[in-house]
């Protein structure tokens, strides 16, 4: 008797994934962007920035400008200082000195706040009595400028925000579709293969027809089309018409165009398992089809699955940035990568990064896709595995 | 041989004839017909008025029948007439055709020139630093959107560098036939073919280096260098011709994605050709632009995959046709 513990597989796949050293700092950087995209909504709050703030006063603004609110923001901010505290103490002081005579009482102190540049509302503050909630007065004061990182657009809004909500839906609908496309990919792949037959032959057929179209012309037709009218009386119209309508239509046409590589895929290896014994003990025992393709077929094909739906992840965020940059895709105010490149090329004398950027991020994040997909695709290949 | 010409032939004309009528269905579903788009135009145009337009245009016929319409016109060889440019589709599309065949074959020639020998050097250095770059290299080039690779290009060599016409087919005015029509073209060529040789370049690189690697591990590579045959004989013509025959299938494939990508580089270079009218046309809504330039783009690549898997049996012996 010897003590050697059998590896399980996932051991072996992750020892066997580790060795490819690319494939590893992929999944670092894919990890990185994954928390980035999931906290946005807090950079958001942390930094005062808002992806579809515009501000024209500050168009192209260069990278790590500080810049004061607009009077929007001040506003905003000031709703929200007023409700947590009470400065009725100021105002009564504003009223006394006759600051501004013809403001009604209740806009005094936003008054205050737009008529003067930061600098000169800090000198008046400090000048002022010691009323309560003075220093947290001060610090609102000093507060009210963003940070533009990466500077701003042709909008005026913030190029760093932008783009890290940008990554959240270019992420979301990569990896959506890959998902999605897997499913509709592992249905018909299956399918074909275990029925075989004319259904296969049909099957097949309509895939390979699909797989020989030029993808791209085929999806800006789609894409031009308004898919309030196909889906006017159905349930699906519950999903439309509001505002991520453009990002659920996006989804739904690349997931049509995209699961006919994981059908041959699954179609080839079930054709390849249904010659084994252990399908045939399953079949002489009476399982019955959907039990043989839930428990037999599907662990098997799993392994492959995986590395297409990988794979895929960086193609549907690359078809999904080109339809957007030729403005079929996610409509803007949404920000992608791709619809942040839609106005770029006329800007490029102007502003050389905004057009930089996003092809950076999609850029890196495809290439890191592949990357996993390749390391995964060593992982699991019997015939590589060093043991 | 022939059987399996015909059925292809036949296959290929059913999925031309389907995608045609589902084109033609998705276009009646873009928001504006040519009546909503003269509603919007003149306010005061009657219900009675569009009805009657409605009617003569067809457009209050269901979607088949209009289809049928179609076909029959289209049979009669009348392409019909661009609402855009107000001349009959046949003579727009004979110019962009050639641009778009022009661009792509360059393009095509290009990558192969240039992903051949890089992936035959990266399987000859399998698991050195050569092999990594141009694997590096291989990987960049699959993930790079075309798009921004074009506008990356546009702003080294156009706008930092001005050494190309950031955009555009050729300069007005110059003289085709003359010897500097021909460089003014070539000028206007150089960007646009780079930018959509680069995604061909990475995946046949990729493919040649994994296809020469499994061609010098057959047993005949060993026999013959045990011949004595020279080094770069058993390369040649040993290995890397047994090495060529896959990429057919590959290159092939690539027609599709080529044409993708045309669409883009032809958009972003506002080159004349067919992709970029392609999207122009959909985008104003030039229905029979559309719908032709849809089925020519379409038509071309089915009958590039055919010659591809007719060109196949003809390279490789031990391929017959049943």
């Amino acid at each position: 008797m010897s003590d050697f513990k059998p590896k399980k597989l996932w051991q072996i796949v992750w020892e066997q994934f580790k060795e490819h050293r690319l494939a590893l700092i992929s999944v670092c950087i894919i990890v990185f962007l994954l928390m980035l995209s999931l906290a946005a909504p807090l950079i958001s709050k942390v930094s005062g920035l808002h992806p579809d703030q515009q501000n024209v006063f500050h168009r192209f603004v260069p990278m790590g400008t500080r810049l004061p609110f607009s009077s929007i923001a001040k506003e905003r901010s000031l709703d929200r200082f007023l409700k947590e505290y009470d400065l009725e103490a100021f105002i009564n002081y504003f009223e006394t000195q006759r600051f501004f005579p013809e403001t009604p009482r209740e806009d005094l102190i936003y008054e205050l706040f737009e008529t003067h540049q930061q600098d000169e509302l800090l000198t008046i503050l400090s000048a002022m009595p010691d009323y309560p909630h003075k220093l947290e007065l001060l610090k609102l004061a000093k507060s009210q400028t963003t940070f533009h990182l990466l500077g701003t657009d042709e909008l005026g809004r913030d190029v760093f925000i932008r783009l890290i909500y940008g990554t959240r839906v270019s992420l979301s609908v990569g990896i959506l579709v890959a998902f999605a496309a897997a499913f509709i990919g592992l249905v018909i792949g299956s399918l074909a293969g275990f029925y075989g037959g004319i259904l296969d032959a049909a099957l097949m057929r309509f895939t390979d027809s699909l797989l020989s179209l030029p993808l791209l012309v085929v999806l800006i037709v789609v894409s031009a089309i308004d898919l309030a009218k196909l889906v006017e009386h159905t349930p699906l119209s519950f999903f439309l018409g509001n505002e991520n309508e453009s990002m659920i239509k996006m989804i739904l046409i690349l997931c049509l165009f995209s699961w006919m590589q994981v059908a041959r895929l699954v179609r080839g290896s079930i054709l390849s398992l249904k010659e084994q014994e252990f399908i045939l003990a399953a079949k002489t025992l009476g399982a019955r089809d959907h039990l043989i393709i839930l428990q037999h077929i599907v662990p098997n094909v799993i392994a492959p699955l995986l590395v297409a739906v990988t794979l895929g992840v960086g193609n549907s965020i690359l078809f999904e940035a080109a339809l957007s940059f030729l403005g079929l895709g996610i409509q803007p105010p949404t920000p992608s990568w791709g619809n942040m490149l839609n106005n770029a090329q006329e800007m490029l004398q102007h502003a050389p990064m905004l057009a930089i950027l996003p092809g950076l991020f999609i850029l890196v994040t495809v290439m890191s896709f592949n990357y996993i997909g390749d390391g995964l695709q060593d992982a699991i290949d019997p015939k590589a595995i060093k043991r | 041989m022939m059987s399996f010409i015909l059925r292809r032939l036949i296959q290929t004309l059913i999925v031309i004839g389907a995608l045609s009528f589902f084109c033609f269905y998705l276009m009646s579903l873009m928001p504006g017909d040519p009546v909503d788009m003269m509603i919007s135009s003149n306010p005061n145009m009657t219900s009675e008025d569009v009805s009657r337009l409605r009617e003569l245009y067809g457009l209050d016929q269901p979607v088949y029948k209009r289809y049928l319409n179609w076909v029959s016109t289209l049979a009669q060889g009348d392409l019909g007439y661009s609402r855009t440019y107000r001349v009959p589709v046949t003579e727009i599309l004979g110019p962009r055709l050639w641009n778009t065949f022009i661009l792509s074959g360059l393009s095509l020639i290009f990558s192969l020139l240039v992903a051949i020998p890089l992936g035959v050097f990266a399987a000859l250095n399998q698991g050195k630093k050569l092999d990594y770059f141009i694997n590096f290299f291989a990987f960049a080039g699959i993930s790079l959107p075309s798009f921004w690779l074009a506008i990356v290009l546009i702003l080294i060599f156009a706008v930092q560098i001005p050494l190309f016409p950031a955009s555009g087919t050729m300069s007005v005015g110059t003289d085709m036939t003359s010897f500097e029509g021909f460089f003014d073209r070539i000028k206007y060529l150089i960007l646009p073919t780079l930018s959509l040789s680069f995604m061909s370049i990475g995946s046949f690189v990729r493919f040649t280096r994994s296809s020469m690697l499994e061609a010098m591990r057959n047993d005949y590579i060993r026999t013959a260098r045990a011949k004595g045959l020279s080094r770069s004989r058993v390369l040649i013509v040993h290995g890397f011709r047994n090495a060529l025959l896959p990429l057919i299938t590959v290159v092939a494939l690539s027609f599709s994605s080529l044409f993708s990508g045309a669409v883009i580089t032809e958009t972003v270079f506002a080159y004349q050709g067919v992709g970029q009218l392609v999207l122009a046309s959909i985008q104003s809504n030039d229905f029979n632009v559309a719908m032709v330039s849809f089925m020519i783009s379409v038509s071309m690549v089915l009958t590039m995959n055919l010659v591809a898997d007719l060109l196949y049996g003809v390279a490789d012996p031990r391929i017959t046709y049943v």
